[in-house]
């Protein structure tokens, strides 16, 4: 039998190319002028004076107190959520009572209203004017409070589907061998939504981190006692401190990025173990 | 019914109730406090009704264009995996993890009459600080991921058969993506634009920063309603609250339907 | 519509997915490509469809080379495992869908699709859609959307793999008449013997990339060119270091073959199993009913084994 050519990349012309070169291009470009440029520009100006200058900014004793005030609260709402999610993500796949869709719709709210309207809101409900006489503006308290309504659906959204897919065969033989409900959630079920809880918990976290709408109002904004830091990066960019506002920005960024990449790394870890 | 089941169930919805039901509620009951005509009068304020045309024009050309770009990015980072695009993959979530200060701050040192592309464009008459164009960009910025978080993964799903087959069948590259590919992720599709939408209409940290806040010329609704409560003019502010909460429950209703019809084409799975 | 394929080499990443395959497919047979997973049967299918490229080699459809010519131009019908159906159209849009593209005026289009649909006895699911329909009935679907282009070959990859055994012994016979009826040079590949064998008139083996056999199902059943064609075709047994089948043997009066102690008897439907022990080694017979009867093996006894 004869042999013939090879036919190399000819032949692969006719698997259809979805996107042609010339789309790619302008999507790489859209990207590259929206975002990218902004963020190298960003960083530029962080390290403009280099590292040290950088590492000055962050260390302003106005900085740290900013950074220390949002990491806690960050992290007492993310806390607070982790359980608060759980719990509402399994009562919306394993229990039914009438309104349900409803409740499921509702936590989706902090991602459709705008921040500003979260923040005027809690302001006035819950600072001098409010019906329900308290009062927890220019706390920790009023902030973690709006933090946590901003997050909710970060934990809430990541335990549900997983919830959702799961068949409870496990749970099931379980509770035959003699183990008590709650031992079995304990043991099997929890293990088993870790990884996407840790995930829900890692995002609602970062979100937290630069949140600034639905937060600085109720906050009352008190510089070194109840600023938070997006606030911070945000008063130092107004009086034309850009270099060390980029500074924190970048500092602020790193440690987001930080806490998703250590979830993504655990979380996975945690479900290959399984 | 077990006991457990009964607290659980009424924790979640006192919980829920109290931080999310309850400042919905006020918003809406702060907007009708002052009776009927009260509310219309405020609803014709001009400032506001500026400020609401500003925003509609915003999501206008930023809504479109993210959802572009959004459909064909999955398109390329499914369908034609590279190196480019999986780097192009992992930056595209970025925005969701930055705060819309640090974006608003990002965009101003870049366009900016100083700015690395801000210098070049002035020498050409283009200015994209300040004005409506900054607030467009930064709408882009918070809400690029949106939709490709959505489709990408509903792409991986669906695979290639269907439009292979349709190959087979005669149609070319246009007719697919129109009547197979688009037609399978039609709801997912429309899930992110939602989101999209809400993004935009609703982003305030980014565009306090990048518009320059000047009334009537780059005030969106959002800085319109912060404006009136830093002015002690809060029931101005609650009415243009309210309208945005309104819309809110307005995206509830579509992403919810969404969820169902997304449902739906799940069960035929088995 | 004969199809020649000569001398296809597919390569992906490093591995040699198919090596050097040539084969000539006569006109309206229906051809059987026939292998284990990973053979790459699969992936000549797709190279013969236009869906997949390759190194090297031609295909040529009725003489004429369409190794240049995309999927669009072949005027192939190919068929999923999976259906593939457009899920959201109706089963009749489905059909269409063909027809659609080579703007048939939509009155020819609606007969035709009719005609179509009560070929394949889907007439009243017209208008539902594919999540509504069960297996079998999206599998004639499908077969029905390819037909409506008047293909010139007829492509079916793994059709009856995840029907039940039921519905999929039914398709089996109604895809083997209707493609008599019709003509259509067809090519079917499957990793199931017995299922290529009730359908093709045509075997081609393949393993590893390359084509082990080529023929008539008999023919390759009774005449094996390799032992892995003896192997995969067919339950294979060794009886005194001879390879048999295992209604080549058979029970006979003692003293005419070799002695073995028995050691099950399985009784399958249509025939009976007799699981023999000599020495350490272990075989096993199949008998009808009637030779069963006849001999009456119980587990424990000992029994007589000859050739056929």
């Amino acid at each position: 039998m004869t042999t013939h050519p090879p036919l190399a990349r000819r032949v692969r012309r006719h698997v259809p190319r979805w996107t042609s070169g010339g789309a790619r291009g302008l999507a790489l470009a859209y990207f590259s002028l929206l975002v990218l440029i902004p963020s190298v520009a960003l960083v530029t100006h962080a390290f403009a004076h280099g590292a040290g200058a950088w590492w000055d900014a962050l260390s302003q004793r106005e900085s740290v107190s900013a950074l220390r005030l949002t990491i806690a609260c960050a992290a007492g709402a993310a806390l607070i959520n982790t359980v608060a999610g759980t719990a509402t993500a399994w009562v919306l796949v394993r229990d039914r009572f009438a309104g349900q869709s409803i409740l499921n719709a509702l936590i989706d709210l902090p991602f459709a209203l705008p921040t500003v309207v979260a923040g005027v809101t809690f302001y006035t409900l819950y600072g001098p004017q409010s019906p329900l006489h308290v009062n927890i503006t220019g706390t920790w308290i009023g902030i973690t409070v709006a933090i946590a309504f901003v997050t909710l659906p970060f934990n809430v959204r990541a335990v549900q589907p997983v919830l959702e897919a799961r068949s409870f065969h496990a749970e099931a033989a379980a509770a035959t061998l003699g183990a008590s409900t709650g031992h079995v959630f304990r043991t099997i079920t929890l293990p088993a939504l870790a990884p996407a809880i840790l995930t829900g918990t890692g995002l609602a976290f970062a979100r937290a981190l630069g949140e600034y709408g639905s937060v600085v109002f109720i906050s009352n904004n008190l510089p070194y006692r109840t600023q938070v830091a997006s606030s911070y990066v945000y008063s130092l960019a107004t009086s034309g401190q850009v270099d060390a506002a980029a500074a924190v920005s970048t500092g602020l960024l790193m440690l987001a990025l930080v806490v998703l990449a250590s979830v993504n790394i655990v979380s996975r870890r945690v479900a290959r173990s399984q | 019914m077990k006991r457990r089941t009964w607290v659980v169930r009424t924790a979640v919805l006192g919980y829920v109730g109290a931080l999310i039901a309850l400042p919905l509620f006020f918003v809406l009951q702060r907007m009708f406090a002052h009776g009927f005509a009260t509310l219309v009068s405020a609803l014709e304020n001009h400032e506001m009704d500026t400020a609401l045309w500003l925003t509609i024009r915003v999501a206008l050309v930023a809504v479109p264009l993210n959802v572009a770009f959004g459909v064909g990015v999955s398109l390329w980072i499914v369908r034609h995996p590279s190196v480019t695009s999986r780097v192009l993959d992992t930056l595209i979530d970025v925005p969701l993890a930055v705060s819309p200060i640090v974006i608003g701050l990002s965009l101003e040192l870049a366009y900016a009459q100083d700015g690395w592309l801000g210098r070049p464009f002035a020498a050409w008459g283009l200015h994209l600080m300040f004005n409506y164009w900054s607030i467009v960009m930064a709408s882009i910025y918070v809400s690029i991921p949106l939709v490709s978080r959505q489709v990408i993964p509903l792409l991986r799903e669906v695979g290639t058969h269907q439009e292979q087959t349709a190959q087979t069948l005669g149609a070319g590259r246009v007719r697919i993506f129109f009547t197979v590919t688009m037609r399978s992720l039609t709801w997912a599709t429309a899930y992110g634009v939602t989101l999209t939408l809400a993004r935009v209409i609703g982003e305030y940290g980014a565009v306090l920063i990048v518009s320059g806040n000047i009334a009537f010329v780059t005030e969106t609704l959002t800085l319109n309603i912060s404006n009136n409560f830093e002015n002690f003019t809060p029931y101005q502010g609650f009415v243009g609250a309210g309208l945005l909460a309104f819309s809110s429950i307005f995206v509830l209703l579509v992403l919810g339907l969404a969820r169902h019809r997304e449902r739906l084409r799940h069960e035929y799975r088995s | 519509m004969s199809i020649v394929l000569s001398n296809i080499t597919k390569r992906f990443g490093g591995d040699l997915v198919l090596d050097d395959v040539s084969d000539e497919i006569p006109s309206g047979s229906l051809t059987a490509l026939l292998g284990p997973s990973g053979s790459g049967k699969s992936t000549l299918l797709r190279i013969i469809a236009g869906l997949e490229s390759h190194e090297g080699g031609r295909v040529l459809l009725h003489g004429r080379d369409v190794t240049e010519v995309p999927a669009r131009h072949r005027q192939i019908g190919f068929c999923f495992q999976d259906y593939a159906p457009f899920n959201q159209m109706t089963v009749f849009d489905n059909v269409a869908y063909g027809l659609k593209v080579r703007r048939v005026p939509s009155a020819q289009r609606r007969r035709e699709v009719d005609e179509l649909l009560g070929l394949v006895h889907l007439g009243d699911f017209a208008e539902r859609y594919p999540r509504h329909l069960s297996g079998g009935q999206r599998q004639r679907m499908a077969l029905a959307r390819a037909l409506a282009i008047k293909p010139d070959v007829l492509l079916l990859d793994e059709p009856f793999a995840a029907l039940d055994a039921q519905v999929g012994a039914e398709l089996r016979v109604w895809v083997k008449s209707l493609q008599h009826e019709l003509g259509i040079t067809t090519i079917l590949v499957t990793h199931n013997q017995s299922e290529a064998m009730e359908v093709a008139d045509r075997l081609v083996i393949l393993n590893q990339g390359r084509i082990e056999q080529v023929g008539a199902p008999e023919q390759v059943y009774d005449k094996p060119a390799s032992d892995f064609v003896h192997g995969f075709l067919g339950p294979l047994t060794t009886w005194q270091g001879t390879p048999y089948r295992p209604h080549d043997l058979q029970l006979c009066d003692e003293g005419r073959g070799l002695a073995a102690r028995v050691l099950d008897v399985i009784r399958l439907g249509f025939e009976v199993r007799v699981v023999v022990q000599r020495g350490d080694e272990t075989t096993w017979v199949q008998l009808t009913h009637h030779e069963a009867r006849q001999f009456d093996p119980t587990i424990g006894s000992v029994v007589s084994l000859c050739p056929r």
